[in-house]
């Protein structure tokens, strides 16, 4: 009577005498005793399992269909490795390195300005361009920084030795202090609502160490309508600093000073460290990331805009900061040395 | 501002810890640089060094701090409030001369006995970090911490007439100041002199002549109130800033100079150390108003979003929050208030600056979080920044590294590059490193280079994009290109060969493509690239190059392309032996009028066959393939679709002077299979203007 342990048996003996096989002619006897047609075991247990009880027999045709498949594989394979090899195609060492691609990179403060640009760019923003060298009335003035506003020693400017005529056609005196001028030149000629960013290099006559380069990058932001409120400026920026930084992060407010802008506010983000102190914050939880604040009445009526009409935010950061807390960076003279090696961490 | 804070609970209560209140401060917008343990005299005492922003003079002072406390708990403040002083003849003439730079002066006699001060006033003083000199100076010091009010003494009997005269500086007069530097001062220069000589620079230092000192027996006390750009312009001419004009120039309390000088006395007194002479004088030329603002409070809401009005925030709130700041606010016009500021509130002038402090003391994260609605859809970007980005694209996957270099650079790196004459000088420089502005790319990313060739690295792809100056060109936007070394990663395989400038000019090439434009070397001579190995770029529009037989016409000249000289790399410390291939490109004259992303329109693919035909020829060497293409495309039918050089050949069987040149022409038409002799006609006419043009021979 065959039953599942007589198929294992046969399964069983099929593979020691797999094993044993050899040769071609070994592979062949073996089909003929297993598969053969007459007297193959397998053909045979067929024969047999037509006669076992139909509840059973189900099962027992499976198990006789496994072997058959599992006995048909393993043969070719046996065939085919003992099959005499023909002339071949000369092996390839694939382990070897691959011919490597000339691979650029982009500069980190390049590609966090890019990044950036597409955050405000997914919120409806202008992306603005506007020249380095600037005149004290977009500089300064403007911005509500008379001549002899203190506020002016907080940006030590670096000034051209003799007034440059440029493209854009202004008399350039200085190299700008921040991208604001972009902005009042923007609404000079606007003159409606607007939504911008004003991204770029700026200048302040600071002396190269860890934290200060004489030039570095900026980005400042703008958002002028009827009823922009403090609340718009709270829920944009925090909304950018998540996107940037992670969604976990907490974000809070402080009031703070700018010529330019009142009520004015510093803003904050957690540090990585959670609260628990650590040398990036100095001990107090908190790194500061972004100025910001309503824009002053006096700079709407710099630019013709009737400041009880209109209301908006301005904001401001700086790149190279974003990017040492983004990427760990402890010395910012590394993004104006470019040794490869650093750059090279940052691939495209 | 050093704030200890057992001071600071003098005036005012503290109902929370010490480092709570430091954070609610902060809150407040007073950055706390730090918080120091202190072991004076009571035990649980520290300092909080708190950031004063420039606007807010008024908190540079123990009772500003206080005030501020006063309203964020909501509790009261205790000033002092010393005795005033009979009504007599003022003991001390004082003249004010220029009435314009000083409003007020208040001015009063003490006889004193001058000695050390006491250990409480000695340990307040360290706290603030102020060094204790004798109870005179001390004393002046320390109402200059409680108050904010900057005082000086004289001693009396130095000065010569027993007056003061507050006048601008004569032609020519110096004085000697208290640090001991004789110091020149110019006729725009406010002082406090006595009947012959300058004795102090107003606001800023007194002078070493009427220096009190131990023997001291009576003092001149000044507590005056100087214009503000007065003092600055002073302390910056001077290169002098002290704690006095740090307070001056910021904008000091008109209000302030009697209050404090009765405080001065009050506490001599206390010490035992003077005693004022009764009759003090109080100059003021003019009197000034009280400022009075109008205040809207349904404005609090319009720039804040808080919500203002029943339900919501209640405008009585706000109130409180002013009163406490020292404003009087008259609220019988419900709409509209009429706030009074505060003298001491220099900064506070128009409505959105009491919406502030409004704010500020509300808390700003007690502010609702909204987003702003967009009413139309965003301008595109700017064209410029898309050319940037693309040219950036362009350079990235060609392999380059970018770089970010400073926009000013060595006078003498930037001469390699351009005139004298051209160059953008910095008036106020940082150093010789940093002298002029940059008039090319090249010399920042040439330092680059050296930089990492210094450290090993022998393969260098570098590029950069952004502004360069120049007197005659303005300020412009660029991207520059440099290659030295391998023209491909290294591998096992061996394969490697140096970088050649046809690399490069694949790079150019391909971007001109991503503006849709040609971008051809031009042969030319360029002082700072190898004579031979330069070329101007330039810019044709996409199929205006193959037609054309000379390429320098109605063309722009974009940029260059070549090797460095040897000097050049030389100066940067680069081995002389090594080729340096650079490129620079104007990207607003590629871009000036050119859609960074072109719309592509198809072409529709050919239907019938080509016909391909290769010549050799025997051409002069020195004869450019450019010439011989514009040759071959002007006599060519428009059958001809393409021109490809694929070999170039000197030595062995051609003749010196020679170069066997091969060109492959594919000739197609859109309509027709093409016939082999009209084929064969085309290659023979243009056979013969080779000939006759050039001299052309076939192999
Ligand atoms: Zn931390």
């Amino acid at each position: 009577m065959v039953d599942a342990a007589a198929i294992a048996r046969l399964r069983a003996a099929y593979s020691d005498e797999l094993a044993r096989a050899a040769t071609a002619a070994d592979v062949q006897a073996l089909r003929d005793r297993y598969l053969g047609r007459k007297q193959g075991a397998v053909t045979a247990l067929w024969r047999e399992i037509a006669h076992a009880s139909p509840e059973a027999r189900p099962e027992l045709g499976r198990l006789a269909n496994d072997l058959k498949t599992h006995i048909d594989t393993t043969l070719s394979e046996r065939r085919a490795a003992l099959a005499p090899s023909k002339p071949s195609t000369p092996r390839l060492d694939l382990t070897l390195p691959a011919r490597a691609l000339a691979r650029g990179s982009r500069h980190p403060l390049s590609a966090l300005l890019e990044r950036i640009e597409h955050i405000f760019a997914r919120m409806g923003y202008e992306i603005l361009d506007g020249p380095e060298a600037e005149d004290e009335y977009h500089n300064f003035e403007a911005l509500n920084m008379p001549p002899e506003h203190p506020a002016r020693d907080m940006q030590d400017t670096l000034y051209l030795a003799h007034p440059l005529a440029t493209r854009s056609s202004h008399l350039a005196t200085l190299l700008r202090t921040h991208t604001s001028p972009m902005q009042i030149r923007y609404m000079e000629t606007a003159q409606r609502p607007v939504r911008i960013i004003a991204p770029g290099r700026v200048y302040r006559r600071d002396n190269l160490d860890v934290t200060h380069t004489p030039m570095f990058h900026q980005v400042e932001g703008l958002v002028v309508g009827e009823g922009i409120t403090m609340g718009d400026l709270k829920s944009t920026l925090i909304g950018f600093l998540r996107q940037l930084f992670g969604e976990d992060r907490p974000v809070t407010f402080r009031p703070s000073f700018f010529p330019y802008t009142e009520p004015s506010a510093d803003i904050f983000l957690g540090c990585t460290c959670r609260g628990a102190g650590c040398g990036v914050c100095k001990q107090t939880g908190w790194l500061e990331v972004l100025g910001s604040g309503m824009v002053h009445p006096a700079v709407f009526e710099a630019v013709g805009y009737d400041p009880e009409r209109y209301t908006g935010f301005a904001f401001g950061a700086g790149i190279e900061r974003l990017a040492m807390l983004l990427h760990g960076i402890d010395d910012i003279r590394l993004f104006y040395e470019n040794d490869m090696r650093f750059l090279e961490q940052f691939p495209s | 501002m050093r704030v200890l804070v057992s001071w600071l609970r003098d005036l005012v209560d503290v109902p929370v810890a010490i480092d709570r209140l430091a954070a609610d401060l902060h809150m407040r917008g007073f950055e706390v640089a730090s918080i120091e343990p202190w072991h004076g005299g009571e035990v649980d005492d520290a300092v909080i060094d708190l950031e004063i922003t420039a606007n807010r003079p008024d908190c540079l002072s123990v009772a500003g701090i206080a005030r501020e406390v006063s309203v964020l708990y909501d509790v009261p403040l205790r000033l002092p409030r010393p005795p005033a002083s009979p009504d007599r003849a003022p003991a001390l003439p004082i003249t004010i001369e220029a009435p314009a730079l000083c409003p007020r002066y208040v001015g009063a006699l003490a006889e004193v006995s001058v000695g050390t001060s006491p250990a409480w006033l000695v340990n307040r003083l360290a706290a603030a970090g102020i060094r204790a000199i004798n109870t005179i100076v001390d004393v002046t010091n320390y109402v200059l911490v409680e108050l904010g009010h900057p005082l000086h003494a004289f001693d009396f009997e130095k000065l010569a007439g027993g007056e003061l005269r507050i006048r601008l500086a004569r032609a020519g007069e110096s004085v000697t100041t208290l640090d001991g530097q004789r110091r020149t001062l110019d006729p725009q220069m406010l002082v406090i002199a006595d009947r012959d000589h300058a004795q102090a620079v107003a606001g800023i230092m007194g002078g070493h002549g009427s220096e009190v000192s131990l023997g001291t027996r009576v003092i001149a006390l000044e507590s005056a109130y100087f214009q503000p750009q007065s003092v600055r312009r002073t302390s910056k001419r001077l290169g002098l800033s002290t704690e006095a004009s740090y307070r001056f120039e910021r904008g000091a309390d008109p209000d302030a100079p009697l209050r404090a000088l009765l405080r001065t006395c009050q506490l001599l007194e206390q010490l035992g150390a003077g005693r004022l002479r009764p009759g003090v004088a109080d100059v003021q030329p003019s009197t000034l108003e009280p400022r009075v603002v109008s205040l809207r409070p349904a404005r609090v809401g319009v720039v804040t979003g808080l919500h203002v009005g029943p339900g919501a925030v209640d405008p009585a709130e706000f109130e409180r929050i002013l009163v406490g700041l020292g404003f009087a606010v008259d609220a019988t016009g419900k709409e509209v208030w009429q706030v009074t500021v505060p003298t001491w509130r220099v900064d506070v002038t128009r409505e959105v600056d009491l919406i502030e402090e409004i704010a500020r003391s509300v808390g700003y994260d007690r502010l609702p979080s909204t987003f702003p609605a967009l009413h139309a859809p965003p301008a595109p970007p700017d064209p410029r920044l898309e050319r940037q980005r693309v040219a950036r694209d362009v350079a990235v996957g060609a392999g380059f590294a970018e770089c970010v270099t400073f926009s000013f650079v060595e006078r003498r790196a930037a001469l390699a590059f351009a005139d004298e004459a051209d160059l953008v000088q910095l008036a106020n420089p940082l150093s010789e490193q940093f002298a002029v502005m940059r008039p090319s790319l090249l010399p920042g990313l040439v330092d680059v280079v050296s930089h990492n060739r210094r450290r090993e690295r022998r393969d260098v792809r570098l590029f950069e994009i952004g502004a360069r100056f120049t007197v005659r060109g303005g300020e412009t936007r660029g991207l520059a290109l440099v290659w030295t070394g391998a023209a491909s990663p290294q591998h096992w395989s061996g394969t490697g060969r140096q970088a050649d400038l046809f690399d490069l000019a694949g790079v150019s090439s391909a971007l001109g493509e991503r503006f849709g434009v040609d971008l051809v070397c031009d042969p030319a001579d360029i002082p700072y690239l190898v004579s031979g190995r330069a070329a101007h770029l330039i810019m044709k529009r996409n199929g205006a190059a193959d037609q054309s037989g000379t390429p320098e016409t109605d063309a722009t000249v974009v940029g260059v392309i070549g090797q460095l000289v040897a000097s050049v790399a030389e100066a940067r410390e680069l081995p002389a032996n090594e080729a340096v291939l650079v490129a620079e490109i104007d990207l607003d004259r590629l871009g000036a009028d050119i859609d960074a992303n072109p719309v592509v329109r198809v072409e529709p693919l050919p239907r019938h066959p080509s016909v391909v035909r290769d010549l050799s020829m025997l051409v002069a060497a020195d004869l450019p393939a450019a010439s011989v293409r514009g040759t071959i495309r002007s006599v060519a039918p428009p059958t001809l679709a393409e021109v490809q050089e694929f070999d170039r050949y000197q030595g062995r069987g051609i003749p010196e002077g020679f170069v066997s040149l091969s060109v492959r022409l594919t000739f197609r038409a859109a309509d027709r299979t093409l016939t082999d002799t009209e084929v064969q006609d085309a290659v023979d006419a243009l056979v013969a203007a080779l000939a006759d043009r050039h001299a052309a021979r076939l192999r």
